[in-house]
Parts: structure tokens; sequence; C-alpha cells
């Protein structure tokens, strides 16, 4: 009875299959670094997928946990030879093996996430999510006491300590002798060490933990101290409702959307692509009950400057860890000088080693 | 460093060495019978999903800690079946069953990441909490912790004191002669087998519940490896697991700690630390000449011919 | 009443034992179409799927012979010491060490020609990776140090090391600061065969593979390392050099993972950086017990192992079936096979009891 029970589903399972050959379809293809339920980095790509995927006339797929290497190269060759029309690689490592396989697939559209390479049929974009961090950075700084901010960081990267620095300024400018502590897990996603990184932070006199990291570990550990937190990738106010001021989170859908429309209508041309909050792909979850209303309003109007263009973060003068200074008063940092920022402001504690 | 420092350190490594210990434990049983089982760590996250996923759906902690070891129990009987039916290498067992466990658990789990589930919380012990240095260090935990405590002084006295563990450490140490002496080997080594898988399980719960009380794949981030490493170091006593456990964690929590007040040492460097001391520490053990103990026929499978 | 009884072969299974191993695979393969058939995705498809993605075209071929290359030389290196029960686990540091190795080579004399530089940059991964063999070997024979900790520790250690490394003093100042040494110089470049994308290495494996057989089937340490995996007391009674055979076993064991480690960032890579990192040396220790410790059967496990690996991740993409299908699957696998072995040594009979 069992048996058979399993055989029909088994018959049910194949006519399923079959019965969608789907015609003219756009194929878009996806490669996660990690598995989606790391709960962070690739499970924000995926939404953004599944947005792409409700799309009329499109239809994907991913692959995810593809290490980084000879193994994201066979991965991206093997979705271009299956006739995939766009492939998104959204880790920094696929950058060469994508570059070389755009070489050998023309017609096929690569773009890779957080990187700086491109060729005629290869784009690649990023977000500003250091501009969220720095609205959070004025939201963590407005509400510390102890003037100890600490920041638990997965690894020291341009895009993590673009992240620290920005969250820096952030502080600084509602709270102008706050200190940011860093502490490396060399980890993206290991819920209990990143949460024993909060609690050291904490012990170290930190009120406010801010992470850049995948799981909500260190959300936890404010939570059960009784201080507070900001989170990252998406809303992480379920894990820690009492200490949660907000999130600085990803929001892939809108720009995915218009990637696949303009390879449709065929506009689609490579580039370099870095949309920050202007066009919500990054931006802050909504507040927490705590968070005062001048301090809400206060970030409010940075985010209108921000996405009007008028606030930069990275606007001189700002000086480095040793006190050096690295842009002139008035100077913006180039988009460049951001894609590779490898040291620490003034106000950090820790190291980029 | 001073007081204000040390005592929250000392505490966090009874905290971070719990999970590890739970597994060393486990896989200690295992081995005192002459099994071998590398697949800690895959019975681990099998144990932490369990755990996790029946505290959500009943709403109890308790159960979700009982079903973990039972989870555990579970995955671990395969590895019995592989090696003690079938005769398996338990090498290549025990390393498929962490491949089979991480797959498994990811499977199931991954449409359950990102919500939490209730748990363990801090439950101070009426009186010892109080004790000045001690009470922080030691009694203000979750009760998970407490148990902790308590089972390596059960194991101590199930190896020394009963009928049971005296068999299965010959069957561990002599198989044959435990055999020629009317002792049934297979029938220990099952019981070794699955009461370490469902002490090794209980180890992922503490993760999934207590540590943290949220899943995620790779939860357990390479602890249950760690538990193989420390039962050498402990040389299968429980009361030198105990304290690799909490000196493998306080480490981990130390240099965490070093970084949080402002080091200058890169953190790849700051990284090696745990692991560095532990060969080191063991170095030094093995200076002094002590025994290692190891189980005579661990990893040594027994013909079934009779 | 009927029992069952478990008897020994008198002779052996020969050939034959092929058909346990296929009738073993073929019960895995049932046990992962059900669990496919239980998600609602089609079996047949999903098996169909997973053979043309590892071994049903030219290049996914290819693609399998790639990521068998580093697995075959770690299991060989490992299947070393196996052999003499030395319990080497530290096949991933003793990769890395000698992929950090060759990178140093590479990175200080970028402009000798190849035919120096790539001599150089094996011979100095080798010595890296053995290094690394060797210090285990050493605490255990001097101190009694038990070795699977130390190798088991020394593979973190390796790893931060690398870090360390990538993350400083080696960073590419043109790759925006993220971790990864320069590209090698061509000099430095372990070339392609051909129009094919499988690099010398392959050869590299074929000639180690051959020269592993030798050693143990004609040389007289060969014997001895033989001898010694059987019995190490009777051995020690016939006055083979116990001591130094272990330091021996452990270094070249070490120098084979770290010879893989010079081919993945030489040939496939090209670079070091933290992805080179992948698992082989785990994955190594499966696939040397899996093969009995033999060369040949080595190179074949590797084979099979990688394209299992490879069909995986085609069936991830035109089936949808998350990563960790390919992890249970491997499992199933591995656990069927190793049961089946049963079979080959042992039969089962009915008897009547009275």
């Amino acid at each position: 009875m069992r048996f058979m029970k399993m055989f029909a589903l088994f018959l049910a399972a194949m006519a399923v299959t079959t019965a969608h050959a789907a015609d003219k379809e756009l194929n878009v293809g996806f490669i996660y670094v990690s598995p989606i339920g790391d709960a962070g980095y690739s499970y924000a790509h995926e939404q953004g997928r599944l947005v792409v995927d409700a799309m009329d006339g499109v239809k994907t797929s991913y692959v995810e946990a593809v290490k980084e290497g000879p193994d994201s190269e066979r991965v991206i060759l093997n979705m271009a030879r299956k006739g995939y029309d766009v492939i998104f690689g959204t880790s920094f490592g696929y950058m060469d093996p994508m570059l070389k396989v755009s070489k050998q697939f023309p017609k096929t559209v690569f773009m890779h996430c957080s990187g700086f390479k491109q060729s005629d049929n290869m784009g690649n974009y990023f977000g500003r999510m250091y501009q969220a961090r720095y609205l959070a950075g004025m939201v963590a700084g407005s509400m510390s006491k102890s003037k100890i901010l600490g920041y638990v960081a997965a690894f020291p990267i341009p895009e993590v300590i673009r992240g620290i620095n920005a969250f820096t300024l952030g502080a600084q400018e509602v709270n102008p002798d706050v200190s940011v502590r860093v502490v490396w897990t060399k980890t993206w996603y290991d819920p209990a060490t990143e949460k024993e990184a909060a609690k050291s932070l904490l012990d170290a006199g930190a009120d406010v933990i801010a992470q850049h990291q995948d799981s909500p570990g260190p959300q936890e550990a404010a939570e059960e101290k009784g201080v507070y937190s900001i989170g990252y990738n998406s809303d992480m106010s379920t894990f820690a409702p009492k200490a949660h001021l907000t999130s600085a989170v990803w929001n892939w859908g809108p720009y995915y959307t218009k990637v696949v429309n303009a390879v449709k209508n065929g506009t689609w041309k490579a580039e370099s692509a870095w949309p920050g909050m202007d066009e919500d792909i990054v931006g802050l979850s909504p507040f927490g009950p705590m968070v005062p209303e001048d301090v809400k309003q206060k970030v409010a109007a940075k985010k209108a400057e921000i996405i009007a263009g008028t606030e930069k973060v990275f606007t001189g003068p700002i000086k480095d860890q040793a006190g050096t200074v690295k842009l002139a008063e008035g100077v913006t940092a180039t988009d460049e000088e951001m894609l590779g920022m490898t040291w620490f402001i003034q106000g950090v504690v820790g190291t980029t080693k | 460093m001073n007081q204000e420092m040390i005592i929250p350190l000392l505490a966090a490594a009874i905290v971070s060495g719990t999970p590890i210990l739970y597994a060393t434990l486990g896989e200690m049983i295992t081995e005192k019978s002459g099994v071998l089982n590398l697949g800690v760590e895959g019975i681990m996250i099998v144990g932490s999903l369990a755990a996790f996923l029946v505290a959500k759906f009943t709403g109890s902690p308790v159960l979700g800690f009982v079903a973990a070891g039972l989870a555990g129990l579970c995955i671990a009987s395969l590895h019995g079946v592989v090696c003690l039916f079938f005769q398996g290498n338990q090498v290549v067992s025990g390393l498929a069953l962490t491949i089979f466990g991480t797959g498994l658990a990811n499977y199931l789990g991954t449409s359950f990441v990102g919500i939490s589930a209730p748990g363990f919380s801090a439950v101070p012990i009426p009186g010892l909490a109080e004790i000045p240095v001690i009470g922080p260090i030691f009694f203000q935990h979750d009760p998970l912790v407490y148990v902790s405590y308590l089972l390596p002084v059960c194991l101590w006295i199930f190896f020394h004191n009963t009928r049971f563990g005296l068999g299965m450490r010959a069957v561990g140490e002599y198989p044959e002669a435990a055999s020629a002496a009317g002792v049934n080997v297979q029938n220990y080594r099952w019981l070794g087998i699955l009461a370490g898988g469902f002490c090794i399980g209980l180890g992922g719960a503490y993760l999934s519940l207590a540590y943290t009380h949220l899943w995620t794949n790779s939860l357990t981030g390479g602890r249950g490896w760690i538990a193989v490493a420390l039962v050498i170091f402990a040389f299968w006593r429980p009361g030198r697991a105990v304290f690799g456990a909490y000196l493998f964690g306080g480490i981990m929590a130390l240099q965490l700690r070093m970084q949080a007040t402002g080091t200058h040492l890169p953190s790849s460097l700051l990284l090696m630390l745990p692991y560095g001391l532990t060969i080191i520490v063991l170095v030094l053990s093995s200076l002094k000449r002590e025994r290692t103990g190891a189980p005579a026929a661990l990893g040594v499978n027994i013909e079934p011919v009779d | 009443m009927q029992r069952y009884r478990v008897v020994k072969r008198q002779e052996r299974l020969g050939w034959r034992s092929c058909f346990v191993f296929l009738v073993a695979i073929g019960l895995s393969l049932l046990l992962s179409a059900l669990l496919l058939a239980l998600r609602g995705t089609s079996p047949l498809e999903g098996i169909l799927v997973l053979f043309k993605g590892g071994f049903g075209t030219r290049w996914a071929l290819e693609d399998c012979l790639l990521k068998a290359i580093p697995l075959f030389l770690c299991s060989l290196g490992v299947s070393i010491a196996f052999r003499l029960q030395i319990w080497n686990i530290g096949a991933e540091g003793q990769f890395a060490l000698g992929a950090v190795g060759a990178t140093w080579m590479a990175l200080s004399f970028p402009d000798l020609p190849a035919f120096i530089l790539l001599p150089l940059m094996i011979a100095m991964a080798c010595a890296a990776g053995g290094a690394w063999g060797f210090i285990p070997a050493l605490l255990r024979q001097k101190l009694g140090t038990n070795e699977i900790i130390v190798t088991l520790m020394m593979n973190y250690i390796a790893i931060q090391l690398l870090d360390y490394l990538v993350y400083g003093v080696w960073k590419d100042p043109t790759s925006f600061g993220f971790p990864m040494t320069q590209t090698f110089s061509d000099q430095a470049i372990l070339g392609r065969m051909g129009t094919s994308s499988i690099h010398w290495g392959i050869v590299h494996c074929l000639v180690l593979g051959i020269l592993f057989w030798i050693f143990f089937t004609f040389t007289r340490t060969g014997f001895e390392l033989k001898a010694c995996g059987d019995s190490v007391r009777a051995s020690r009674y016939a006055g083979i050099p116990y001591d130094r055979l272990v330091i021996l076993v452990m270094v070249l064991s070490g120098a084979l993972a770290g010879w893989a480690g010079f081919l993945e960032a030489s040939a496939t890579i090209n670079r070091l950086q933290p992805s080179i990192m992948v698992g082989y040396g785990y994955t190594a220790i499966v696939v040397a017990w899996l093969a009995r410790l033999n060369p040949l059967q080595i190179g074949i496990t590797s084979f099979l192992l990688a394209g299992l690996r490879v069909g995986v991740e085609n069936m991830q993409l035109d089936l949808q079936v998350p990563a960790a299908y390919g992890n249970i699957m491997e499992g199933l696998i591995l656990l069927t096979v190793l049961a089946g072995g049963f079979f080959i040594h042992y039969r089962i009979v009915m008897v009547k009891s009275a």
C-alpha cells in the first residue's frame, strides 16, 4: 500500500517535470557562494532572484555553495553552454573566471557582483551599502551612552572595512567622541562564534553592537545583555525585539528586475553599476520603538541628502588611525578609492590585518 | 587584564566549551567501546536541527533537548550498521556520516532559517551563584551547562564502578578476552555507539537551544572535529575532557576579547592560538610521559563469524 | 526454525567483487531517487542529469579529471601513511603549505624560465608540505604525541598562515584590497594540454602513481613499509628502522599533498587565494580507504567522486535540487559501498537450528 502511494507520487512527479517545456523564455542563472540557508548574504540575493522569477517570460535557476576558483569557472561555463541568457555571479572571487568565460560566450550577458573588471558582455554591480551603514551609525551613535560601539566583522576585505568606516563616520556625526571597536571572526556564518565575539565587545564596554555577519548571533548577545543592536542583510528584529534599533538591509529585487528588463528589450550595455539608496538597493529596516523621534528625523534628513547626492559620506577631512590625512577638507573619495579601502579611519579601534 | 575582565572570560570559556564538552564525552563513550566515530560533526548538526524544530513546534526546549539526543542516536546507528554488522571501515564510515549528516540537516533545515525558537536562558543557582568569583564563573548559566557538569562525573562512575562500564572498557581493550569471558562484544559496541551518538546530539542541541536560539547551515562550525581531537587530548579520561573543552573554549573567547580590547596582532595569528596551544599542551603532557590511555582495540572491527 | 550465519568466504571473489560494488551503488542511487521523488522531482531525469553532468560530455569528463587531480595526489599521500597505520589527517594543511611554498617561489623569481621555475616551485611545495608532515611525525616518535590531533590542529594553523600571507605581505596591490596574490607570471603557470582544459598535472599524477607502485612493489624500503604496516612489533624484531620509516612516510605523504597544492595554485587558479582550500585533504581520506590504499583504485575512486560532485552541480542547475542533496547522496553512496564490502569477504548462509 505504502509502496503504491510512493509509486503514484513517483509517476506524478515525472508528469510534472515533462509538462513545463518552455518556449522563448529568458533564462537567468544565479551563482551563490554559500547555501541560501546562510540566512544572510546569499539569502538576500535569493530573495532578489525570486522577484525576477515571478516576471513574465523569465525562467531562473541557481547553483548554491559554489566555491570561488576552479569550481566557479566550471559552473559559469556550464550555465553558458546551456544557453543561459543572463548569468549573475554574486561573489568577489567569481570575477576572473567570469571574465574568462565571458570572452568565450560573447552573446551571453554576464553580471558580476562586488568586483571591478568588465568586458563587452560582462558588467559589474554592487550596492552602496556604506550609505545605509552611515545612517545606521548615526542611530547607534545617538543611542550610545558609553561612547563605545562594538562591531562584529567577518573578514578584513574592503567591503567590510568600508562599512565599518562609514558606520563610524555616521556615529561621529552625532556623537563626536565615539569609538568603534572591531572584532574579526574570520567566518561569514558561525552564529555561536559571532555571538561570542559580540559578548567580548560588550565586556569591553560597548553598548551598541553592529555586525557585518550573516547570522543574527550578535543580535542575541545584545538582547541578553539589555543593550542595543544594529542588524545586517535583512530585518533582524525578530531575534532581538528589545535591542534591535534597525538593520542595514539589501534589496536586490528592483535592480535585478531592471537588468533583466534591459536584456529583454535589448538595451543592456556592459557597465559598472553602483546604485545606492537612490535606487532603493540598500536601506534601513523599520526602527525599533526605542529610537526617539528626533533621531528618526535626523536620519531621515540625512537620507534625503544622500539620495539627493549632497551627502557623499566619504568627504574630507578624514584621517586614518595614525592621524595621517587621507582625504583633505572637501575632497570626496572616488569610487576606486572606496572599492579598494584597506585602512580604518580615526575612531576605529582594531586592525585591518 | 583585571578581575573585571577575567571573570567574564572564564564564564565565556565554560559556555563556549560546553557544546564541545557534550560531543567530546559522547565520542569518548563510543571510543571506549573500541569504535572510532569520525561522524561527530554530522551527528551534531542533525542534533541541533532536531532540537530546534522540536522546540519550535512543541514550544518545549526540554523536549527539543531530548529529541536532539534521539536524532543523534539515529544517525549514529547508521555507523553501527555499517561498522558492526557489515564490518565497514570505521574511518570512512565516520567521514561518510559527517557528509551525510551535514547534507541531511541542510536539506531539511534550509526552510527554517531566519526564525527563532524557544530555548534555555541563564538560571543562576540560588546560593551558589552569589559566591564571589566562583558563582559568576560556574553558577550563572543555563540549565544545560549544569547538566554538562554532572555528565563527566556520571561517566567516570559508569566506567569505573558499574558492570556495564567495566564491560565496555574490556571490549575496547581486549575484545577477544572479553568475548572469551562471555561478554557480548557486539552488544557493548552498539551500546557505545548509541549512547555516544545521544551525547553528541545533545552537544548540537546546546548550540541551537542555549548558545543561540536559531538554526543556520553549518551552525556547528567545525566543533565536531575539535571534539574528536579533544578525546585524544583528554587521554580518554572524562575529567581531562572537561579541562580540554574549557581550555579550547577559553582560548577562543580570549582571542576575541584581545581583539575587543584593541590588540594590534593580525587576526589570523590570533586565530591560530587555540590550535597551537592545544598542540603545546599535548606535547607538555607527553613530556611528562603520561599514559595516553587509548583503548587498544580502537578502530578494529571484530569478525562476526561464530 | 531458520537462522542466519555469517561465513567467511574461502576463496577470494576477484573480479566478481565488481558486482557487489555495482549493487551497492545501485542501492544508494535507488535511495537517492526515492528522495527526489519525495520532493516532486522526477527521479529518472534526476539520475540522468547527474550522469550527463558528471560524465556525459567531453567537457564534463574534462571537468571531472581536473577535479580528480588534486584529490588523487592527496589520497595517494595519505594512503602511504595509512599503510604504516599512521593516521595522517593533515593532508588539508599539507596541501595549503604546498600552495604557499609554490607561491613563494613564483612571487620571488617570476622571471626565471619555466623549466627552472616550475621544478623549483614543485620542490618548495614538496618541502613545505613535507615539513608540515615532518613535525607531527617527529612529535609522535620522540614524545609519543598522537598524530591525529597534531595533524588536525596543524590544518587549522596552515589555513590561518595562508590567510595571514594573502591578507598581508603577499596581497596584490592591484586587487583593490582583496586577499589574493598577483597572478603568477607565465613561466610559473603549468600549461594546458592542447585544446583541452586539462593541465599537465594529469601527467604528474600518472608518473607519481606509477612511481608509487614501483616503490611499494620493488624497493626494499617499500617492502619494509608493507611489513611494518602488517605488524609493527614483528618488523621491529626483524630489525626494520621503524622510527625512521614513520618520519619518511609522513614527509612523503606531506610532499604529495604539497604537490597537489602546487598544481592547484599554478595550473588552475594561477595565484594564491584563500578559496584554494576546498577540503580536498579531508575527502582524500575517504578516497584512500574506499580504494583500499591501492594507487590504481585511488585514481578510479577520485575520478568517480569528482564526477559525482560535478554532476550534482548539474542537477542543481537543471532541477533546482539544493546543494545539500549532493551531500546526502555522497554520504549514502559511501555508506552502502562500505557496507557492500562485507559481501566480498563473507557470505550469509541459512542454517536450520535443531
